[in-house]
Protein backbone atom coordinates (compact mmCIF):
# COMPACT_ATOMS: atom_id res chain seq x y z
CA UNK A 1 0.00 0.00 0.00
CA UNK A 2 1.25 3.44 -0.90
CA UNK A 3 1.53 6.39 1.46
CA UNK A 4 1.09 9.98 0.32
CA UNK A 5 1.67 12.99 2.49
CA UNK A 6 -1.13 15.42 1.59
CA UNK A 7 -0.34 18.23 3.97
CA UNK A 8 2.28 19.09 6.54
CA UNK A 9 2.51 21.94 9.00
CA UNK A 10 4.12 22.55 12.39
CA UNK A 11 0.99 21.26 14.10
CA UNK A 12 -0.16 18.32 12.03
CA UNK A 13 0.24 16.11 8.97
CA UNK A 14 -2.33 14.48 6.67
CA UNK A 15 -1.56 11.10 5.12
CA UNK A 16 -3.42 9.18 2.48
CA UNK A 17 -2.98 5.38 2.16
CA UNK A 18 -4.15 3.48 -0.87
CA UNK A 19 -3.48 2.13 -4.35
CA UNK A 20 -2.54 -1.18 -2.75
CA UNK A 21 -0.98 -3.46 -5.40
CA UNK A 22 -1.53 -6.45 -3.09
CA UNK A 23 -5.25 -5.80 -2.69
CA UNK A 24 -7.26 -8.99 -3.25
CA UNK A 25 -9.17 -9.04 -6.54
CA UNK A 26 -12.84 -8.15 -6.65
CA UNK A 27 -12.80 -5.83 -3.64
CA UNK A 28 -13.22 -2.15 -4.30
CA UNK A 29 -10.09 -0.03 -3.98
CA UNK A 30 -10.25 2.37 -1.05
CA UNK A 31 -8.41 5.43 0.22
CA UNK A 32 -7.64 5.65 3.91
CA UNK A 33 -6.63 8.88 5.61
CA UNK A 34 -4.81 9.77 8.80
CA UNK A 35 -4.17 13.05 10.62
CA UNK A 36 -1.15 13.00 12.89
CA UNK A 37 -0.64 15.64 15.57
CA UNK A 38 2.05 15.92 18.24
CA UNK A 39 0.79 13.06 20.38
CA UNK A 40 -2.18 11.58 18.57
CA UNK A 41 -3.31 10.16 15.30
CA UNK A 42 -6.81 9.97 13.88
CA UNK A 43 -7.28 7.15 11.38
CA UNK A 44 -10.22 7.75 9.06
CA UNK A 45 -12.28 5.04 7.34
CA UNK A 46 -9.59 2.44 8.14
CA UNK A 47 -11.01 0.01 5.62
CA UNK A 48 -12.12 -3.57 5.34
CA UNK A 49 -10.82 -6.66 7.07
CA UNK A 50 -8.94 -7.65 3.89
CA UNK A 51 -6.79 -4.53 4.10
CA UNK A 52 -5.86 -4.79 7.75
CA UNK A 53 -2.30 -6.17 7.41
CA UNK A 54 -1.48 -3.78 4.60
CA UNK A 55 -2.77 -0.87 6.64
CA UNK A 56 -0.87 -1.89 9.77
CA UNK A 57 2.21 -2.50 7.67
CA UNK A 58 1.96 0.96 6.12
CA UNK A 59 0.99 2.94 9.20
CA UNK A 60 3.95 1.84 11.30
CA UNK A 61 6.22 3.35 8.69
CA UNK A 62 4.78 6.75 9.65
CA UNK A 63 3.72 6.54 13.30
CA UNK A 64 4.10 4.19 16.27
CA UNK A 65 0.95 2.14 16.70
CA UNK A 66 0.13 3.50 20.15
CA UNK A 67 -0.16 6.97 18.66
CA UNK A 68 -3.45 5.97 17.02
CA UNK A 69 -5.86 7.11 19.69
CA UNK A 70 -8.82 7.95 17.45
CA UNK A 71 -10.63 6.20 14.64
CA UNK A 72 -13.36 7.63 12.48
CA UNK A 73 -15.93 5.72 10.43
CA UNK A 74 -17.97 7.94 8.11
CA UNK A 75 -20.69 5.30 7.98
CA UNK A 76 -21.31 1.59 8.47
CA UNK A 77 -20.20 0.01 5.21
CA UNK A 78 -17.79 -2.97 5.29
CA UNK A 79 -15.18 -1.25 3.10
CA UNK A 80 -15.15 1.55 5.68
CA UNK A 81 -14.86 -0.27 8.99
CA UNK A 82 -15.15 -4.08 8.80
CA UNK A 83 -11.55 -4.23 10.09
CA UNK A 84 -12.75 -2.85 13.43
CA UNK A 85 -12.55 -6.22 15.23
CA UNK A 86 -8.84 -6.43 14.37
CA UNK A 87 -8.10 -2.82 15.30
CA UNK A 88 -9.81 -3.65 18.58
CA UNK A 89 -7.15 -6.32 19.14
CA UNK A 90 -4.19 -4.05 18.51
CA UNK A 91 -5.24 -0.65 19.86
CA UNK A 92 -5.12 -0.42 23.61
CA UNK A 93 -6.78 2.92 24.21
CA UNK A 94 -8.70 4.25 21.24
CA UNK A 95 -12.01 5.97 20.53
CA UNK A 96 -14.12 5.40 17.44
CA UNK A 97 -16.05 8.45 16.24
CA UNK A 98 -18.97 7.43 14.10
CA UNK A 99 -22.62 8.37 13.49
CA UNK A 100 -24.82 7.65 16.52
CA UNK A 101 -27.25 6.01 14.12
CA UNK A 102 -24.89 3.16 13.36
CA UNK A 103 -23.54 2.25 16.79
CA UNK A 104 -25.61 -0.90 17.20
CA UNK A 105 -24.70 -1.99 13.68
CA UNK A 106 -21.00 -1.16 13.70
CA UNK A 107 -20.53 -3.05 16.96
CA UNK A 108 -21.35 -6.19 14.95
CA UNK A 109 -17.83 -5.92 13.50
CA UNK A 110 -16.52 -6.66 17.00
CA UNK A 111 -15.54 -4.02 19.52
CA UNK A 112 -14.59 -4.67 23.13
CA UNK A 113 -11.74 -2.33 24.00
CA UNK A 114 -12.36 0.59 21.68
CA UNK A 115 -14.77 3.23 22.98
CA UNK A 116 -17.61 4.29 20.70
CA UNK A 117 -18.12 8.04 20.61
CA UNK A 118 -21.43 8.63 18.81
CA UNK A 119 -21.49 11.72 16.57
CA UNK A 120 -24.83 13.54 16.84
CA UNK A 121 -26.74 14.33 13.63
CA UNK A 122 -25.67 17.98 13.70
CA UNK A 123 -21.98 17.01 13.78
CA UNK A 124 -19.29 17.64 16.37
CA UNK A 125 -15.64 18.52 16.65
CA UNK A 126 -12.49 17.02 18.06
CA UNK A 127 -9.34 18.73 19.25
CA UNK A 128 -6.13 16.79 18.75
CA UNK A 129 -3.32 18.62 20.55
CA UNK A 130 -4.98 21.89 19.63
CA UNK A 131 -5.76 20.93 16.03
CA UNK A 132 -9.49 21.29 15.45
CA UNK A 133 -11.16 18.58 13.39
CA UNK A 134 -14.84 18.86 12.44
CA UNK A 135 -17.21 15.98 11.82
CA UNK A 136 -19.29 17.51 9.06
CA UNK A 137 -22.82 16.13 8.39
CA UNK A 138 -23.28 14.43 5.03
CA UNK A 139 -26.40 12.39 5.74
CA UNK A 140 -27.89 10.39 2.87
CA UNK A 141 -24.67 10.86 0.93
CA UNK A 142 -24.84 8.00 0.69
CA UNK A 143 -25.66 6.48 4.06
CA UNK A 144 -28.58 7.73 6.16
CA UNK A 145 -26.13 8.52 8.96
CA UNK A 146 -22.98 9.90 7.33
CA UNK A 147 -20.19 12.35 8.14
CA UNK A 148 -17.21 13.93 6.40
CA UNK A 149 -14.13 15.22 8.19
CA UNK A 150 -13.10 18.83 7.71
CA UNK A 151 -9.87 20.37 8.85
CA UNK A 152 -10.22 24.20 8.61
CA UNK A 153 -6.49 24.79 8.93
CA UNK A 154 -5.35 22.66 5.99
CA UNK A 155 -8.62 23.11 4.09
CA UNK A 156 -8.91 19.34 3.65
CA UNK A 157 -12.36 17.84 3.42
CA UNK A 158 -12.37 14.05 3.70
CA UNK A 159 -15.59 13.52 1.79
CA UNK A 160 -16.17 9.76 2.09
CA UNK A 161 -18.18 8.48 -0.86
CA UNK A 162 -18.88 11.97 -2.20
CA UNK A 163 -16.55 12.52 -5.12
CA UNK A 164 -15.76 8.82 -5.30
CA UNK A 165 -14.82 7.33 -8.64
CA UNK A 166 -14.54 3.79 -9.88
CA UNK A 167 -11.07 3.94 -11.32
CA UNK A 168 -8.21 1.63 -12.28
CA UNK A 169 -6.20 0.25 -9.35
CA UNK A 170 -3.10 2.33 -10.00
CA UNK A 171 -4.97 5.55 -10.87
CA UNK A 172 -3.15 8.85 -10.28
CA UNK A 173 -3.67 10.41 -6.87
CA UNK A 174 -5.03 13.75 -8.05
CA UNK A 175 -7.71 14.59 -10.62
CA UNK A 176 -5.78 16.19 -13.50
CA UNK A 177 -8.56 16.49 -16.09
CA UNK A 178 -11.95 17.07 -14.51
CA UNK A 179 -14.00 16.52 -17.69
CA UNK A 180 -12.25 13.23 -18.37
CA UNK A 181 -12.90 12.19 -14.78
CA UNK A 182 -16.69 12.66 -14.94
CA UNK A 183 -17.52 9.28 -16.53
CA UNK A 184 -15.70 7.55 -13.65
CA UNK A 185 -17.96 9.28 -11.11
CA UNK A 186 -21.31 9.65 -12.82
CA UNK A 187 -22.89 6.21 -12.42
CA UNK A 188 -21.54 5.92 -8.90
CA UNK A 189 -23.15 9.18 -7.78
CA UNK A 190 -26.44 8.63 -9.59
CA UNK A 191 -26.86 5.17 -8.09
CA UNK A 192 -25.31 5.45 -4.63
CA UNK A 193 -26.53 8.90 -3.65
CA UNK A 194 -30.23 8.61 -2.91
CA UNK A 195 -31.38 12.19 -2.27
CA UNK A 196 -31.24 15.35 -4.40
CA UNK A 197 -32.39 17.35 -1.39
CA UNK A 198 -29.57 16.04 0.83
CA UNK A 199 -27.10 16.63 -2.01
CA UNK A 200 -28.15 20.29 -2.47
CA UNK A 201 -28.03 20.95 1.26
CA UNK A 202 -24.53 19.46 1.50
CA UNK A 203 -23.29 21.54 -1.47
CA UNK A 204 -24.72 24.73 0.05
CA UNK A 205 -22.88 24.07 3.33
CA UNK A 206 -19.61 23.00 1.68
CA UNK A 207 -19.55 26.20 -0.40
CA UNK A 208 -19.25 28.13 2.86
CA UNK A 209 -16.07 26.25 3.79
CA UNK A 210 -12.61 26.97 2.51
CA UNK A 211 -11.94 23.61 0.89
CA UNK A 212 -8.51 23.31 -0.71
CA UNK A 213 -8.57 19.58 -1.16
CA UNK A 214 -11.53 17.21 -1.32
CA UNK A 215 -10.50 13.66 -0.54
CA UNK A 216 -12.95 10.85 -1.34
CA UNK A 217 -12.76 7.27 -0.13
CA UNK A 218 -12.46 5.87 -3.67
CA UNK A 219 -10.66 7.32 -6.65
CA UNK A 220 -8.79 10.58 -7.01
CA UNK A 221 -8.42 13.70 -4.89
CA UNK A 222 -9.81 17.08 -6.06
CA UNK A 223 -7.49 20.06 -5.57
CA UNK A 224 -7.94 23.80 -5.96
CA UNK A 225 -10.44 24.79 -8.67
CA UNK A 226 -11.48 21.18 -9.21
CA UNK A 227 -13.24 21.29 -5.84
CA UNK A 228 -15.65 23.91 -7.19
CA UNK A 229 -15.88 22.12 -10.51
CA UNK A 230 -16.98 19.05 -8.62
CA UNK A 231 -19.57 21.02 -6.62
CA UNK A 232 -20.99 22.56 -9.82
CA UNK A 233 -21.12 19.20 -11.57
CA UNK A 234 -22.68 17.45 -8.55
CA UNK A 235 -25.25 20.26 -8.20
CA UNK A 236 -26.72 19.64 -11.65
CA UNK A 237 -26.55 15.85 -11.39
CA UNK A 238 -29.83 14.10 -10.72
CA UNK A 239 -29.14 11.41 -8.11
CA UNK A 240 -31.16 8.53 -6.75
CA UNK A 241 -31.57 7.17 -10.25
CA UNK A 242 -31.35 3.49 -11.11
CA UNK A 243 -31.39 3.55 -14.93
CA UNK A 244 -30.00 6.91 -15.98
CA UNK A 245 -30.55 7.73 -19.65
CA UNK B 1 -8.73 -29.45 14.41
CA UNK B 2 -12.16 -29.60 12.76
CA UNK B 3 -14.13 -26.47 12.14
CA UNK B 4 -15.26 -25.69 15.70
CA UNK B 5 -18.24 -23.61 14.61
CA UNK B 6 -19.63 -26.36 12.44
CA UNK B 7 -18.94 -29.07 15.00
CA UNK B 8 -20.50 -27.15 17.92
CA UNK B 9 -23.53 -26.30 15.76
CA UNK B 10 -23.88 -30.01 14.97
CA UNK B 11 -23.58 -30.89 18.68
CA UNK B 12 -26.33 -28.36 19.44
CA UNK B 13 -28.42 -29.96 16.67
CA UNK B 14 -27.99 -33.45 18.19
CA UNK B 15 -28.71 -32.24 21.70
CA UNK B 16 -31.78 -30.35 20.51
CA UNK B 17 -33.12 -33.57 19.00
CA UNK B 18 -32.35 -35.40 22.24
CA UNK B 19 -34.41 -32.78 24.10
CA UNK B 20 -37.32 -33.31 21.72
CA UNK B 21 -37.09 -37.04 22.32
CA UNK B 22 -37.17 -36.41 26.08
CA UNK B 23 -40.44 -34.53 25.70
CA UNK B 24 -41.88 -37.67 24.13
CA UNK B 25 -40.46 -39.68 27.02
CA UNK B 26 -42.21 -37.41 29.54
CA UNK B 27 -45.51 -38.02 27.75
CA UNK B 28 -44.79 -41.75 27.73
CA UNK B 29 -44.14 -41.63 31.48
CA UNK B 30 -47.49 -39.86 32.11
CA UNK B 31 -49.36 -42.33 29.94
CA UNK B 32 -47.62 -45.26 31.60
CA UNK B 33 -48.56 -43.94 35.03
CA UNK B 34 -52.24 -43.66 34.03
CA UNK B 35 -52.09 -47.14 32.56
CA UNK B 36 -50.48 -48.61 35.66
CA UNK B 37 -53.22 -47.10 37.82
CA UNK B 38 -55.90 -48.54 35.53
CA UNK B 39 -54.23 -51.95 35.54
CA UNK B 40 -54.20 -51.92 39.37
CA UNK B 41 -52.50 -54.86 41.08
CA UNK B 42 -51.80 -56.51 37.76
CA UNK B 43 -49.22 -53.80 37.07
CA UNK B 44 -48.14 -52.96 40.62
CA UNK B 45 -44.45 -53.35 39.73
CA UNK B 46 -44.83 -51.00 36.80
CA UNK B 47 -45.76 -47.92 38.85
CA UNK B 48 -42.33 -47.20 40.39
CA UNK B 49 -40.85 -47.67 36.93
CA UNK B 50 -43.00 -44.83 35.55
CA UNK B 51 -41.50 -42.52 38.19
CA UNK B 52 -38.07 -43.62 37.07
CA UNK B 53 -38.91 -43.01 33.40
CA UNK B 54 -40.15 -39.54 34.27
CA UNK B 55 -37.07 -38.80 36.37
CA UNK B 56 -34.89 -40.02 33.54
CA UNK B 57 -36.68 -37.68 31.09
CA UNK B 58 -36.19 -34.70 33.46
CA UNK B 59 -32.49 -35.45 34.03
CA UNK B 60 -31.83 -35.89 30.31
CA UNK B 61 -33.68 -32.69 29.51
CA UNK B 62 -31.78 -30.59 32.04
CA UNK B 63 -28.45 -32.15 31.08
CA UNK B 64 -29.23 -31.45 27.42
CA UNK B 65 -29.89 -27.81 28.35
CA UNK B 66 -26.48 -27.58 30.03
CA UNK B 67 -24.77 -29.31 27.09
CA UNK B 68 -26.49 -26.91 24.72
CA UNK B 69 -25.24 -23.91 26.73
CA UNK B 70 -21.71 -25.34 26.99
CA UNK B 71 -21.61 -25.93 23.23
CA UNK B 72 -22.81 -22.36 22.55
CA UNK B 73 -20.19 -20.95 24.97
CA UNK B 74 -17.54 -23.08 23.28
CA UNK B 75 -18.53 -21.64 19.92
CA UNK B 76 -18.35 -18.12 21.37
CA UNK B 77 -14.83 -18.73 22.76
CA UNK B 78 -13.84 -20.22 19.39
CA UNK B 79 -15.05 -17.02 17.68
CA UNK B 80 -12.97 -14.82 20.00
CA UNK B 81 -10.02 -17.14 19.53
CA UNK B 82 -10.41 -16.97 15.78
CA UNK B 83 -10.30 -13.15 15.88
CA UNK B 84 -7.26 -13.28 18.15
CA UNK B 85 -5.55 -15.88 15.89
CA UNK B 86 -6.23 -13.68 12.88
CA UNK B 87 -4.82 -10.62 14.65
CA UNK B 88 -1.64 -12.58 15.48
CA UNK B 89 -1.35 -13.78 11.88
CA UNK B 90 -1.66 -10.19 10.64
CA UNK B 91 0.88 -8.90 13.17
CA UNK B 92 3.36 -11.66 12.29
CA UNK B 93 2.86 -10.89 8.62
CA UNK B 94 3.71 -7.24 9.35
CA UNK B 95 6.87 -8.30 11.23
CA UNK B 96 7.95 -10.33 8.21
CA UNK B 97 7.11 -7.77 5.56
CA UNK B 98 7.91 -4.47 7.27
CA UNK B 99 11.08 -5.26 9.19
CA UNK B 100 12.59 -1.93 8.20
CA UNK B 101 9.55 0.15 9.18
CA UNK B 102 10.53 2.98 11.50
CA UNK B 103 8.04 2.07 14.18
CA UNK B 104 7.98 -1.74 13.81
CA UNK B 105 8.89 -2.15 17.48
CA UNK B 106 5.83 -0.22 18.56
CA UNK B 107 4.09 -3.50 17.74
CA UNK B 108 6.11 -5.47 20.33
CA UNK B 109 3.73 -4.85 23.27
CA UNK B 110 0.77 -5.41 20.93
CA UNK B 111 2.18 -8.79 19.92
CA UNK B 112 2.88 -9.79 23.54
CA UNK B 113 -0.61 -8.75 24.61
CA UNK B 114 -2.34 -10.50 21.72
CA UNK B 115 -0.28 -13.68 22.22
CA UNK B 116 -1.27 -13.71 25.89
CA UNK B 117 -4.93 -13.28 24.97
CA UNK B 118 -4.61 -16.09 22.45
CA UNK B 119 -3.10 -18.29 25.17
CA UNK B 120 -5.86 -17.40 27.65
CA UNK B 121 -8.53 -18.14 25.08
CA UNK B 122 -6.89 -21.46 24.21
CA UNK B 123 -6.95 -22.34 27.91
CA UNK B 124 -10.65 -21.36 28.21
CA UNK B 125 -11.41 -23.35 25.08
CA UNK B 126 -9.78 -26.49 26.47
CA UNK B 127 -11.54 -26.04 29.84
CA UNK B 128 -14.89 -25.62 28.13
CA UNK B 129 -14.28 -28.67 25.97
CA UNK B 130 -13.42 -30.72 29.07
CA UNK B 131 -16.62 -29.58 30.77
CA UNK B 132 -18.70 -30.39 27.70
CA UNK B 133 -17.12 -33.81 27.47
CA UNK B 134 -17.75 -34.52 31.15
CA UNK B 135 -21.41 -33.46 30.89
CA UNK B 136 -21.90 -35.73 27.88
CA UNK B 137 -20.26 -38.62 29.76
CA UNK B 138 -22.57 -38.10 32.76
CA UNK B 139 -25.56 -38.20 30.47
CA UNK B 140 -24.21 -41.35 28.83
CA UNK B 141 -24.00 -42.99 32.26
CA UNK B 142 -27.63 -42.08 32.89
CA UNK B 143 -28.55 -43.58 29.55
CA UNK B 144 -26.87 -46.83 30.52
CA UNK B 145 -29.19 -47.12 33.50
CA UNK B 146 -32.10 -46.56 31.10
CA UNK B 147 -31.34 -50.00 29.62
CA UNK B 148 -32.17 -51.56 32.98
CA UNK B 149 -35.46 -49.63 33.07
CA UNK B 150 -36.34 -50.94 29.61
CA UNK B 151 -35.58 -54.53 30.65
CA UNK B 152 -37.58 -54.16 33.87
CA UNK B 153 -40.47 -52.61 31.94
CA UNK B 154 -40.51 -55.64 29.67
CA UNK B 155 -40.50 -58.05 32.62
CA UNK B 156 -43.28 -56.11 34.38
CA UNK B 157 -45.32 -55.98 31.15
CA UNK B 158 -44.97 -59.75 30.79
CA UNK B 159 -46.07 -60.27 34.36
CA UNK B 160 -49.09 -57.97 33.99
CA UNK B 161 -51.45 -60.43 32.47
CA UNK B 162 -54.78 -59.44 31.05
CA UNK B 163 -56.07 -56.60 28.87
CA UNK B 164 -53.31 -54.12 29.83
CA UNK B 165 -50.39 -56.28 28.79
CA UNK B 166 -50.23 -55.00 25.23
CA UNK B 167 -50.41 -51.37 26.32
CA UNK B 168 -47.63 -51.92 28.88
CA UNK B 169 -45.55 -53.62 26.22
CA UNK B 170 -46.06 -50.58 24.04
CA UNK B 171 -44.76 -48.37 26.86
CA UNK B 172 -41.65 -50.55 27.14
CA UNK B 173 -41.19 -50.35 23.35
CA UNK B 174 -41.59 -46.59 23.45
CA UNK B 175 -39.04 -46.17 26.26
CA UNK B 176 -36.62 -48.42 24.44
CA UNK B 177 -37.04 -46.56 21.19
CA UNK B 178 -36.63 -43.09 22.74
CA UNK B 179 -33.65 -44.01 24.90
CA UNK B 180 -31.97 -45.69 21.93
CA UNK B 181 -32.42 -42.55 19.84
CA UNK B 182 -31.18 -40.27 22.67
CA UNK B 183 -28.23 -42.60 23.18
CA UNK B 184 -27.33 -42.41 19.51
CA UNK B 185 -27.60 -38.62 19.50
CA UNK B 186 -25.42 -38.31 22.60
CA UNK B 187 -22.87 -40.82 21.25
CA UNK B 188 -22.69 -38.77 18.05
CA UNK B 189 -22.20 -35.61 20.12
CA UNK B 190 -19.41 -37.33 22.09
CA UNK B 191 -17.70 -38.36 18.87
CA UNK B 192 -17.86 -34.75 17.68
CA UNK B 193 -16.34 -33.49 20.95
CA UNK B 194 -13.54 -36.03 20.59
CA UNK B 195 -12.86 -34.67 17.11
CA UNK B 196 -12.46 -31.20 18.59
CA UNK B 197 -9.98 -32.53 21.15
CA UNK B 198 -7.63 -33.76 18.41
Amino acid sequence: MKTHKLYESATHTWFMFGRDPNKPDKIIDTNQYMVVTKENALLMDPGGIELFSSMLNTIIKSVPIDKITHLFASHQDPDIISSLGLWDQVLEDATLHSPWLWEGFIRHFGMEKITYSPIPDEGSSLSLNGVGIEFFPAHYLHSSGNFNVYDPKSGILMSGDIGAALDVDDAPLIVDDFEAHIPRMETFHRRWMPSNEAKSDWIRRVRKLDVQMMCPQHGRIFKGDDVNRFLDWFEQLEVGVLNAK
Amino acid sequence: MDNTFLVTATIVYHVDHAMQACKRLSITASNARALAIQAGDAAAGFRPLTDYINRFAIITKSSSHRINQLACDLSHIATEKDISDRAINHIEHVYRSAQAATYIHSLDPVKTRTKQRQKDLQHSYEEQLRELSSELNSLSDELRSADIVVTMSRIEALQAKGPHQNALNNVADNVEEVTASVKKLIDDAKRLVNRLKK
